[in-house]
């Protein structure tokens, strides 16, 4: 079962994206929104092997480059991916 | 067949109603015979700390609800040994402390989760 894990909290201010990439398995993926973003800035990110997506409005707010290992997704394909995975995991 | 829902809760027991409201979900489901699960991550571990005194803080005893889990036929209680261990917390009294392969197994198991 993979399961989609939403963070939306700055990983500079907060451990949500930490602890995140500790329970996450290699067919789950992370979707950086809001804040989460920043994720991007996160090199531990792509060494743990998950699929890193960033939603595109987010990223372009923030003027934050694209790093080749993560894909940006608009809203229609945040949805697709929450069909995609068998369940969806959001960090409140 | 009802779907299972794994709930984490990983905020400290008084700096929001988050882990009340955690707890509350979970014993409302038990209530109804879901099939659901509690983890503690994070800071959510300290509401399994010893000794809280909540009425320093005019809050109520989140103790109680604690100890209510298994009555309400909540078996599945776990707690972050990685997160536990970070915070010098001993073992706690109410849940099985899982490690972070354990706890990725333990997503897997269930149909639904939720982090709050």
């Amino acid at each position: 079962m993979s399961t989609l894990h939403v963070v939306s909290h700055s990983p500079f201010t907060d451990s949500r994206l930490d602890s995140c990439l500790r329970i996450c398995g290699t067919e789950d993926a992370i979707l950086l929104c809001g804040d989460g973003a920043y994720g991007l800035h996160t090199p531990a990110l792509h060494t743990k092997g998950v699929k890193v997506f960033v939603l595109a409005e987010d990223m372009q707010a923030r003027n934050l480059p694209l790093p080749d290992w993560a894909d940006s997704v608009d809203y229609p394909g945040f949805v697709q991916l929450s069909i995609d995975y068998d369940k969806v995991n959001t960090w409140l | 067949m009802s779907r299972s829902l794994l709930v984490i809760s990983r905020q400290a027991p008084w700096s929001g109603p988050s882990a009340r409201e955690a707890l509350d979900i979970v014993l409302a489901g038990g209530a109804f015979d879901l099939p659901i699960g509690l983890l503690f991550l994070d800071d959510g571990v300290f509401q399994l700390a010893p000794n809280q005194a909540a009425k320093a803080v005019q809050q109520k005893d989140l103790s109680a609800n604690l100890q209510a889990l298994g009555l309400f036929g909540i078996d599945d209680v776990f707690a972050c040994s990685h997160s536990l261990t970070a915070r010098g917390l001993p073992p706690p009294a109410h849940a099985q402390a899982l490690d972070s392969q354990a706890i990725f197994q333990l997503i897997d198991r269930y149909d639904q989760v939720i982090t709050l």
